[in-house]
């Protein structure tokens, strides 16, 4: 019996150093930075980086970005949809890397990270590289918190939105590419009623849209009504919420019409993205509302189903029809979030640089075509033109597309797609940059919105939700607009305004 | 007899355990130490991964930051608490919650007992655990998986459910969208996940009651129905009390992930739970403070309320699971 309990014993305090000794191996894996001085010697670089896919990626394309760049990457995925958490989380237990990719700069605990010095502040050593240096005055000041910026600010189309028609069927009930908000609703009215997929059942829709009054139709249609990018900023210096606009209200007309009527799926206020995309890529609707880009991928997964899908975009929707009644909401005001190194992973100067080079480097020609389409040969072929074609499209989706949010730069570059969606598409959106509607608030400081803001948004959005569905009159809509001031929106008005003064001088 | 045999020696032992000096404890300490010491890696295991990790909880009265640690972060009293109990949002949560923890004991806890006798009057063998397994397999689903099928089935543009309604000239039902379904379509979640799963417990205490005791009822004449009524129910029941109190225990884990799942900006009002708004407010907007002192309160409620059955149970002659 004793000598079971001696092996026991001494079985338990060998298990306990296999696993300390395990531990310290993690460790000293995890903070990985090149420790030699030597400036031509392999820089190990680890990434902290979100993924829109629903996979990561194999190795093909890291392997080829460590030969260009000269260094060692290893990429931690964090999935799109659980960005917030796990940033949180990762900020709170300070379980960092190298690079942190940050986009959501509104969340009160990485704006209080960056704001503590958590992370390297980059603005003097951008002119020693020469794409770093390129980024504009305007872009620094965007994507600045309180003045400083804390990071390499991914650069994105101001406006990337629209309006995605088909053609097919615009063509099938009659009616012309729409100009204004009434005619959009006469296409949404046909679509619907005039049977455009010829099957003589009433089995589809004018939009197809999702849960989302950001990304979805709303703001965007808001945008094409005259509603203010979240902030309306007057001459006095005087902040006003988006919500607290007639066009606002005019928008949950016309979104409350289209409902009534029974022009846009019924369950958009439950549907997600991926279900939006498919059963318009199935026929069920005409109208879609979201980046304009996406136009591509709805043609290439209605590749099959609707072979005669044709589409047609959109981007000068306006009241009247007027041209200088055209807006467009800015996205973020063009800033897709921070690539942004925290002092505990990087530690001193001279491994900063090491590491902004490497961003530096992401930003080549060579390097964007790499991320963007793939090796060539492989992935895309390549015309005298510089127009590329995926030419293995799963294994360029399996691959190189989730590489795509990876960019720190995605403008300005000669390579182009050549599908003529994506030509079409990225020449409206070039387009829309000139009549962007900036967020005036976007870089301003408010204790209140970055603790409480999301909260507080959440009796916006619902009760938006609930006008167009028809369980709230306007006077509803009017309480809750006052409920988010008592709960404190007045507050984040008044720290607005004071930060606007203070930014103005 | 034997029943009344053993309550005797039962409280022979209670009054021994009652008198046993100090000294006679620690010699059978001596004698047992290596039952002690097998318990010791449980005891270690809840020291370091429950108890030790309840320290974090002083955030509650702390403004948290991560990087400035426990130790920098400024101590602000009950000020997480007075934001806690005087926001609106409190009553809804406590309501929401309360109500569907009711639900989930008035209308989900009898049913596993109700099933686990009725599959024990099954006969057929084969068909019994065919049964059994065949309602067990939700259980490993996610609930993902079991949210997404009632979408499919249920969502207004083509759901199954709503285009057998329009066939049968009735008005369509926005089952995902309004509050007056969420706690329907709960409910009927859980039951259909869970249902088969938690019979396994109540079937296994039935096939230990003695046969003898049925032979003997049915000799005074007793039908099924008896049998059931005067026999089996009696015999499980120590087993429904203690799995009763372990559920009040788990009271306000309303299950985080489904009701995540289902909430959205229309059914807020009835679906925003104690879990959901811990998430938000934590995980989501970084408000770690806040969302511990909700987290704290909601363990104080569930602990009040395992202390309060389990006392009912011991009035009413039970043991109780302490």
């Amino acid at each position: 019996m004793k000598k079971m309990v001696k092996k026991m014993a001494a079985l338990a305090i060998c298990s306990a150093l296999v696993l300390t000794a395990c531990g310290e191996k993690e460790k000293a894996a995890g903070g990985t930075t090149g420790s030699g001085s030597d400036a031509n010697a392999k820089t190990s670089i680890t990434w902290l980086n979100i993924l829109h896919t629903a996979s990561p990626p194999t190795d093909t394309i890291i392997k080829k970005i460590e030969e260009k760049t000269n260094a060692e990457v290893k990429f931690s995925w964090i999935p799109d949809a659980s960005k917030e958490e796990r940033i949180n989380t990762s900020l709170a237990s300070d379980s960092l890397a190298d690079i942190v990719t940050l986009t959501i700069l509104d969340n009160s605990s990485v704006r209080n990270a960056l704001k503590s010095g958590m992370f390297w502040e980059v603005e003097p050593y951008l002119n020693e590289f020469p794409n770093l240096a390129k980024i504009s005055e305007d872009t620094r000041r965007s994507a600045s918190i309180a003045g400083k910026l804390y990071g390499i600010p991914f650069q994105k189309d101001l406006a990337r939105n629209g309006v995605v028609i088909r053609k097919d069927w615009l063509d099938k009930v009659g009616l012309p590419v729409p100009k204004t908000l009434d005619e959009l609703m006469e296409v949404a009215k046909a679509f619907t009623e005039k049977d455009p997929d010829g099957n003589g059942k009433n089995d589809t829709t004018g939009f197809m849209d999702r849960s989302d009054l950001v990304y979805g139709a709303f703001k965007t249609l808001g945008s094409y009504m005259g509603v203010p990018n979240y902030w309306k900023v007057s001459e006095d210096g005087k902040m006003t919420p988006e919500f607290d606009t007639e066009e606002y209200v005019k928008t949950m007309d016309y979104m409350k019409k289209l409902y009534d009527n029974g022009y846009i799926n019924q369950d958009f206020a439950v549907t997600a993205k991926t279900d939006q995309q498919q059963k318009f890529a199935q026929g069920k609707a005409g109208i879609y509302v979201g980046a304009l880009f996406d136009s591509k991928n709805l043609k290439n997964m209605a590749k099959g189903v609707q072979d005669n899908m044709e589409l047609v975009l959109a981007n000068n929707i306006t009241p009247t029809g007027s041209e200088s009644e055209r807006h467009i909401w800015a996205g973020n005001n063009g800033i897709g979030g921070l690539l942004a190194f925290p002092k505990s992973e990087v530690k001193d100067e001279a491994e900063l640089k090491r590491v902004l080079k490497f961003v530096n480097d992401l930003m080549d020609d060579d390097m964007y075509a790499l991320m963007t389409y793939g090796i060539k040969d492989v992935h895309y072929k390549v015309d005298e033109n510089d127009a590329a074609t995926i030419i293995n499209q799963d294994l360029w989706q399996q691959e190189v597309q989730p590489f795509a949010s990876s960019r720190p730069n995605e403008t300005g570059y000669k390579i182009h797609d050549s599908d003529p969606l994506k030509a079409e598409s990225d020449k409206l959106i070039k387009e829309n940059a000139k009549y962007a509607v900036l967020n005036p608030a976007y870089s301003l400081e408010s204790e209140t919105y970055s603790t409480q803001g999301s909260e507080l948004q959440k009796i916006i959005t619902d009760a938006t939700y609930k006008y167009i569905l028809g369980k709230i009159d306007l006077n509803g809509f009017k309480d809750a607009v006052e409920n988010w001031k008592k709960s404190g929106g007045s507050k984040i008005i008044a720290e607005y305004e004071e930060a606007y003064k203070a930014a103005k001088k | 007899m034997k029943d009344s045999s053993t309550a005797a020696v039962n409280m022979n032992m209670k009054a021994a355990k009652k008198e046993r000096p100090a000294r006679m404890r620690l010699e059978s300490l001596k004698r047992n130490k290596l039952l002690y010491l097998m318990i010791l890696p449980g005891v270690l295991y809840f020291i370091i991964f429950k108890y030790l990790p309840m320290g974090g909880l002083v955030i509650a009265f702390q403004d948290y930051q991560p990087y400035q640690g426990i130790t920098g972060s400024p101590w602000v009293g009950f000020k997480h608490f007075i934001r806690l109990f005087t926001e609106p949002t409190f009553f809804m949560l406590l309501s929401n919650t309360l109500i569907l923890f009711a639900l989930n004991i008035v209308i989900f806890f009898p049913l596993p007992i109700i099933l686990a006798l009725m599959l024990n009057e099954v006969r057929h063998k084969l068909f019994k655990n065919a049964v059994q397994t065949i309602i067990y397999i939700p259980h490993f689903m996610s609930w993902v998986i079991i949210v997404s099928i009632t979408y499919v089935f249920l969502t207004v543009d083509g759901g199954v459910f709503n285009e057998m309604l329009a066939a049968l000239g009735l008005p369509k039902i926005s089952f995902l969208t309004s509050p007056e379904w969420l706690r329907t379509v709960y409910i009927g979640q859980v039951i259909w996940k869970e249902l088969g799963w938690s019979t396994i417990i109540y079937l296994a205490a039935i096939t230990v009651v003695d046969t003898q005791l049925y032979e003997a009822a049915e000799m005074d004449g007793a039908g099924r129905l008896r049998k059931t009524w005067h026999v089996t129910l009696p015999a499980i029941r120590p087993v429904i009390i203690t799995l009763l109190i372990l559920k009040i225990g788990s009271t306000l884990d309303l299950g985080f992930e489904h009701m995540y799942l289902l909430l959205n900006s229309l059914n807020r009002e009835v679906a925003e739970i104690f879990d959901t708004y811990i998430y938000t407010a934590g995980l989501k907007n970084g408000q770690l403070s806040f969302s511990t002192t909700v987290g704290l309160f909601k363990g104080l409620v569930g602990l009040i309320l395992v202390m309060l059955s389990n006392r009912l149970a011991k009035k009413f002659g039970e043991d109780g699971v302490y």
